[in-house]
């Protein structure tokens, strides 16, 4: 089963090695090892189409000019799925479940990896990885591993950000305990509490700072019924009936609390760092400011990874060419430029000194800093149901449905029943 | 094709001639291209949900799969949130189809009135109607947005909770809910009424007046049951439109808040968990309470009809 994969893979990088002309001068029939141009012209050929949401700042586009102009014998086209990310993953798996070469190249959300690989949906890119790999920060390659192999290659990543108002914080608290205090003395703090993957993500960065864990170690056992998440739980559920956060947060996505932010109906917010430039265009330009987590219970803060991850199809009919762009599309120029144009935050830990990059983004440094202290979502092909048993519990705690000991017990019970899914 | 059938039926017909069973043979092999296409569009997919609910497929190891009989089932039967949504569902649609009725038919009679700018009202009446759902659920759903929102702070000026957070509590989100789909759909209400009202001559009431009926008894004793037949096409059509309500809570909560509804635990189910047995399972539970909900109307008010326009 794996070995036509692995075949490619092992061919794909044999290729690769040619294209860096760092050698792979054995691999040619030819015998004479080819220079580095050439090799590039040679290998870099046939068609390649990039499966990825949709490119709303044109800087993908882009990337594929590049791309083609540099190989004239090769031409990536784009295929841009819509910007909602389920969305993006129900016509990916479509395409994949059908065993279609559509898509050659997949931009996969962090959270897909383990789910696609488990499918064998995804050639193993581990010898790419292994190489290249310490140029990007480690926790955007801890994204692309499952089960020992790596099986993509980091596009983009995302960590979030405490946006707090200088005018009403002198600066941002040092911990959880501290913000919500001050926010329920000041304006309060929103942050995304819609039951939907992103209360997710802003339950665990509470309990990831607090020391918690959802999932154990192996990915194989529920660990949710823990002093920490009835804490968290219980932080976050205290946090609505003292005021520190409004009642509306239960139906705030992103752009909810960052209006609600930005229209001064809060001091503090959580979200992530897109919110940054917009908020610079509205009427609190100069009344805020970003910080890194703060920490929990005495721990050091942690956030959640997002982001997007470059993997190859294994129904691609052009391996070869996917690496190729795949391996330019993560390289120095292109990461400075996606950093520049889209505000996408580089994986390569060098783009984020590039004096470009520093003004585009004036947050850079904080910015690689949380991305660094991130930590990923819980590895599972049946991430999607605990997610959901995540979502669903702690907006039970929330809306004041379910104790916080019931709502972990339960959480912990759900967590469990999915990862014994068939 | 269907219209092709009818017309060398009825020119058969008009022969005079008995043609028994061959005619019938012909009628078979003049519908079988229809019935073949509704047979690959309807029929297969529907057996094929059958057949998928009654297995398991694995989300760890492509390919596998499983018979599991009934267990899917057993399990929705055995889920709150099955029960929850079914609850859901019927309040949804019971409240947002009769509010709807009672809007359209007033509509109706409105727009059933000569007055100058008729056809243009009748235009713009229908601008809700053909607005996309997701679009419309998204508008209201700024509409109700804590503190920015239009609705809240025109609803706070006018003493009505402004404490509330609409989409964010139980009940006050249904009630969203079925405003947004009563908004949408009244008007479509009103269009099915109205061309059952044009069909009502105008002398009968002309026959009333003379007799010295009161505006309401014109009303109750010839509009209502003259408009019956028409009534129940649109009621048929709302009532399984809005069992199978996925957009507006997709939209407005996600299901939170006592929203859930069964189109959407099955598309949960199907799409984000992938769960294909357990998603189809779902699915054709939605399909069966469909189907029974459109036998009891075909039953109790189907006859109505009949016996209406044998009255008639």
């Amino acid at each position: 089963m794996l070995t036509t994969p692995r075949l490619l893979t092992a061919l794909a990088t044999a290729l690769m090695f040619a294209i860096a002309g760092c050698g792979g001068g054995g691999d040619d029939d030819s015998g004479a090892a080819p220079d580095a141009e050439k090799a590039t012209q040679a290998k870099a050929s046939g068609n390649v189409t990039w499966c990825i949401g949709k490119d709303t700042s044109g800087a993908f586009g882009t990337v594929i000019d590049n791309f083609n102009k540099a190989n004239p014998k090769a031409n990536v086209k784009l295929l841009e799925l819509p910007e909602d990310a389920g969305e993006q993953r129900r016509l990916q798996i479509q395409r994949l479940q059908a065993k279609s070469p559509e898509c050659d190249v997949l931009g996969m959300d962090v959270i897909w990896t383990a789910e696609y690989a488990a499918q064998s949906w995804l050639l193993d890119v581990s010898d790419f990885i292994s190489e290249n790999g310490d140029k990007f920060i480690k926790s955007t390659v801890d994204t692309t591993e499952y089960e020992g192999k790596n099986w993509a290659v980091p596009f983009n990543s995302n960590a979030g950000f405490i946006y707090y108002r200088t005018d009403q914080a002198k600066e941002a608290p040092k911990d959880w305990e501290t913000l919500y205090k001050e926010a329920a003395s000041g304006n309060g703090v929103v942050y995304q509490g819609f039951r939907y993957e992103g209360l997710t993500v802003n339950f665990l960065e509470l309990l990831y700072s607090a020391g918690g864990s959802v999932l154990s170690e192996d990915g194989k056992q529920a660990t949710a019924d823990s002093q920490e998440v009835k804490d968290v739980l219980k932080f976050m559920a205290d946090g609505i009936k003292s005021g520190a956060v409004p009642k509306a947060v239960t139906t705030y996505k992103e752009e909810e609390s960052r209006r609600a932010f930005e229209s001064g109906n809060a001091t503090f917010m959580r979200n992530w760092p897109y919110a940054y430039a917009l908020g610079k265009d509205s009427d609190i330009a100069d009344k805020f400011d970003i910080a890194n987590f703060p920490g929990y219970g005495g721990n050091e803060g942690a956030g959640v990874l997002g982001g997007y991850d470059l993997a190859i199809s294994a129904y691609s009919k052009n391996p070869e060419g996917s690496l190729a762009f795949i391996e330019f599309a993560t390289a120095a120029d292109q990461q400075k430029l996606m950093a520049t144009e889209a505000s996408l935050p580089p994986t390569l830990t060098e783009t984020y000194d590039d004096p470009a990059v520093k003004k585009a983004m004036p947050f850079a440094e904080e910015l690689r800093t949380a991305i660094e202290q991130a930590q990923p979502r819980p590895v599972s092909p049946v991430y999607p149901q605990i997610s959901e048993a995540i979502f669903n519990n702690v907006f039970a705690a929330l809306q004041g449905d379910m104790s916080a000991d019931e709502a972990a017990s339960k959480m912990n019970e759900e967590i469990q029943k999915a990862l014994e899914t068939f | 094709m269907e219209a092709a059938t009818a017309r060398l039926g009825r020119g058969k017909r008009r022969k005079g001639k008995s043609y028994g069973s061959e005619e019938r043979r012909l009628a078979a092999l003049l519908l079988t291209p229809a019935m073949a296409v509704i047979a690959l569009v309807a029929a297969y997919p529907i057996a094929y949900a059958i057949w998928l609910s009654l297995t398991e497929y694995s989300v760890r190891v492509p390919g596998k799969w499983r018979f599991v009989g009934f267990d899917n089932f057993t399990e929705a039967f055995g889920s709150t949130e099955f029960w929850d949504s079914v609850k859901n569902t019927f309040l949804f649609t019971g409240v947002s189809v009769t509010l709807e009725l009672v809007i359209g038919l007033g509509m109706a009679l409105a727009m059933h009135e000569a007055f100058r700018g008729r056809g243009v009202l009748r235009t713009v009446v229908l601008v809700p109607w053909a607005v996309l759902t997701v679009v419309s659920a998204i508008t209201w759903r700024t509409l109700f947005e804590p503190n920015l929102g239009l609705a809240p702070v025109i609803l706070g000026k006018i003493g009505i909770g402004g404490d509330i957070v609409w989409l964010g509590q139980e009940g006050y989100s249904m009630a969203v809910m079925i405003l947004a789909d009563v908004w949408k759909t009244a008007p479509f209400m009103a269009l099915l009424l109205l061309a059952g009202l044009q069909v009502i001559p105008d002398d009968v009431y002309d026959a009333a007046k003379v007799d010295g009926a009161t505006t309401w008894q014109r009303f109750r004793r010839i509009t209502l049951p003259l408009l019956m037949p028409a009534v129940l096409v649109a009621l048929i059509f709302r009532t399984l439109d809005a069992l199978r309500i996925f957009d507006l809570p997709y939209v407005l909560t996600g299901g939170s808040n006592g929203t859930t509804t069964l189109s959407l635990i099955a598309h949960q189910e199907l799409t984000a968990n992938r769960l294909i047995g357990y998603g189809s399972a779902l699915s054709v539970l939605t399909f069966v309470i469909v189907m029974a909900v459109s036998f009891l109307y075909i039953r109790t008010v189907g006859g109505n009809i009949k016996s209406l326009a044998e009255e008639g």
